[in-house]
């Protein structure tokens, strides 16, 4: 399908915070009470329209165990978003984010957008976070921030969406060198009928291999 | 068993089923026929002319004659099938019948014969599979029963003491709040583990087995620890030994040279492994291989979850133990070799697909895969290039990466 723009997203934090369950909600609008382990790494996509125009998101959805950070590190190249989870009802995983947003900033563009989500907020019963400490920390460090729940679907679309209208709007301000597809995003076919999109898939891996 | 319950699931839709019941004594009265009745136009209607009711009557003997020709077919179908299982369960009958009383009382005399091997690539029996593979892993590190159940005591003091204070945020200590997580995300991903056979979640009759296999684990080397992807392999295993030889078998399994690297998360030994990977890639599926390259498709995107699981969590349950069999026999060559099968049976649709397409696929592999088709073409891999084998070829990136030489693969991925 014809897309405007493409962009690669990753989706970072601990394990078990509801990562991959966020993938699914958003891509299959499904919710799996027990999702499998994710080991290295699984995908998504959508389509998203942005001011009247289509942009594809590739989603990598990243395994969380703090073992794997220096695979997970190889996957952020190319990233023009990043989802960085953490489970309200843990606390260990809001202690963590730090570490997270240091691997995030290291191994990324700069111009990266950083959604921040608490995720789980379906369980008020069984907060460990107070929202105020997520805005707080997001503000901080310059995120945005959202409280989803993947079980219910709330706030799911507008968080990938959200993140997706600020990396449009760097776009418009020039922020993001397009042309660049080490920034993560991808101008779509100008002539789908060329099937260039079968060709023009990036791994994201090589140095100045984009998104797609 | 499992072969059964899992073609039954997948199996396409079955005919509905009181004709079921009417087609156990049928082989060819065609029932959907009994719907094909030719009658007479209703009375407050114009009788049809002749030659009208003429035709129609030809066309419903058609109709007839080729639903006939259809049931025939479905039945003879049917037959076919059950014929092929009765088949199949008769060779692992008899296949179960000579690794009893042949093979493994001679085991270490047989173990390498040609007959030998070629009954080990057809897939050892469930009902000895267990025996075959401890016998094949075998017990390098001399693990007995008793260091076993004194790891798992060890283990079950350190849940004891860490699981009063789980409340409290707040550990001074790095490295027990360290262990303390791990212990944590053991528990955690006990549930994700087969979460779709329900047997070890919580209240299941393998989730105490599953979590004291870890945790012994943990403390039999707490510089490994527990690392995702070791759940899957420990759970296949309970699922065909006993628990003591179940973690016998895992100890020594994660201590292949290969298990080690990867659940040690040595990068740069992990990147080693993929180039080497490459080389036979390019060297058996040249055209594929530049697709992937195009499309900057790297190993590590699917290769990592088959090699930390053993494809016991890409691959249907089934076949993946057909796999662990011949990986007992041909160690860790083989892992990378089923890759190249698997790549070499989706060439011709992973050619036609873009980078997402192609990561989708290779991480979320069908549900179905044929278990013969796969090992054909897993067996049309070579796994030789320019004369060199496997174990060669990753000797000598070894050394290339010691001398500090570039290598294709590494830049794209370190």
């Amino acid at each position: 399908m014809a897309y405007a723009y493409l962009f690669k997203y990753i989706i970072i934090g601990d394990t078990g915070v509801g990562k991959s369950c966020l993938l699914l909600q958003f891509t299959d609008k499904r919710f799996q009470p027990v999702h499998d382990l994710t080991i290295g790494v699984e995908f998504g996509a959508r389509m998203i329209t942005i001011d009247g125009k289509q942009i594809k998101l590739q989603i990598w959805d990243t395994a969380g165990q703090e073992s794997f950070r220096s695979i997970t590190r190889s996957y952020y190249r190319g990233a023009a978003g990043a989802l960085l989870v953490y489970d309200i009802t843990r606390r260990d995983t809001f202690n963590h984010l730090t570490t997270w947003l240091e691997d995030a900033r290291q191994h990324s563009n700069s111009n990266m957008v950083i959604m921040l989500i608490g995720n789980k907020s379906d369980l008020e019963s069984r907060r460990e976070v107070k929202k105020e400490e997520g805005e707080a920390f997001a503000r901080e460090h310059g995120l945005i921030f959202m409280e989803t729940s993947a079980k219910t679907a709330s706030n799911v679309e507008e968080a990938f969406i959200n993140t997706a209208k600020e990396i449009y709007e760097k776009i418009q301000e020039g922020v993001f060198d397009i042309n660049n597809e080490a920034n993560g995003i991808k101008i779509g076919p100008q002539h789908p009928t060329t099937s260039s999109i079968l060709t023009s898939g990036q791994g994201g891996q090589q140095a100045g291999g984009g998104c797609c | 068993m499992e072969y059964e319950t899992k073609s039954g699931r997948a199996g396409p839709g079955n005919p509905t089923s009181p004709r079921q019941s009417v087609r156990k004594n049928l082989d060819f009265e065609p029932l959907s026929t009994t719907a094909l009745i030719l009658e007479d136009r209703p009375a407050n209607l114009p009788a049809k002319p002749a030659e009208e009711a003429q035709k129609h009557r030809q066309q419903y003997e058609e109709m007839v004659a080729q639903a006939k020709k259809r049931e025939l077919k479905e039945a003879q179908k049917r037959k076919k099938q059950l014929e092929d299982r009765c088949k199949l369960e008769e060779s692992i009958g008899s296949a179960a019948q000579t690794w009893n009383q042949e093979i493994l009382p001679n085991w270490s005399t047989m173990c390498t014969s040609r007959r030998v091997r070629d009954l080990w690539w057809q897939g050892i029996p469930p009902s000895v599979r267990g025996r075959v593979w401890s016998l094949a892993v075998g017990n390098e590190l001399n693990i007995t029963h008793e260091l076993y159940n004194i790891c798992l005591s060890r283990a079950k003091e350190k849940w004891k003491t860490t699981a009063a204070p789980t409340t409290d945020t707040e550990t001074e200590d790095i490295g027990s709040s360290d262990r303390e997580s791990s212990l944590e995300l053991i528990k955690l991903d006990i549930s994700r583990t087969f979460p779709q056979l329900c047997i070890f979640q919580q209240g299941g009759p393998y989730h105490d087995v599953l979590h004291s296999i870890l945790g012994a684990y943990t403390c039999y080397r707490p510089d490994v620890g527990y690392v995702q992807g070791m759940s899957f392999i420990a759970a296949v295993l309970i699922l065909n030994l006993d628990t003591a030889d179940a973690f016998i078998a895992f100890a020594n399994l994660l201590n292949k040279p290969c298990q080690m690297a990867f659940f040690r998360v040595d990068h740069s030994l992990m990147l080693t492994y993929f180039a080497a990977f490459e080389v036979f890639f390019e060297e058996n599926l040249p055209k594929l291989f530049a697709h992937f390259k195009t499309n900057n498709l790297t190993p590590d995107i699917y290769l990592i979850d088959w090699i930390f699981t053993l494809y016991s969590k890409s691959l249907p349950l089934d076949l993946a133990c057909r796999v662990w069999d011949v990986f007992c026999r041909d160690s860790e060559e083989f892992l990378f070799r089923t890759a190249l099968g698997l790549l070499r049976l989706y060439q011709d649709v992973l050619t036609c697909m873009d980078f997402i397409h192609m990561a989708q696929f290779l991480t979320r592999l069908p549900d179905l895969i044929p278990a013969e088709q796969l090992f054909q073409h897993i067996a049309a891999i070579h796994m030789t290039s320019r004369n060199r084998k496997w174990a060669q070829v990753l000797q000598a990136l070894t050394e290339q990466k010691r001398s500090g030489a570039r290598q294709p693969g590494a830049e794209a991925l370190s």
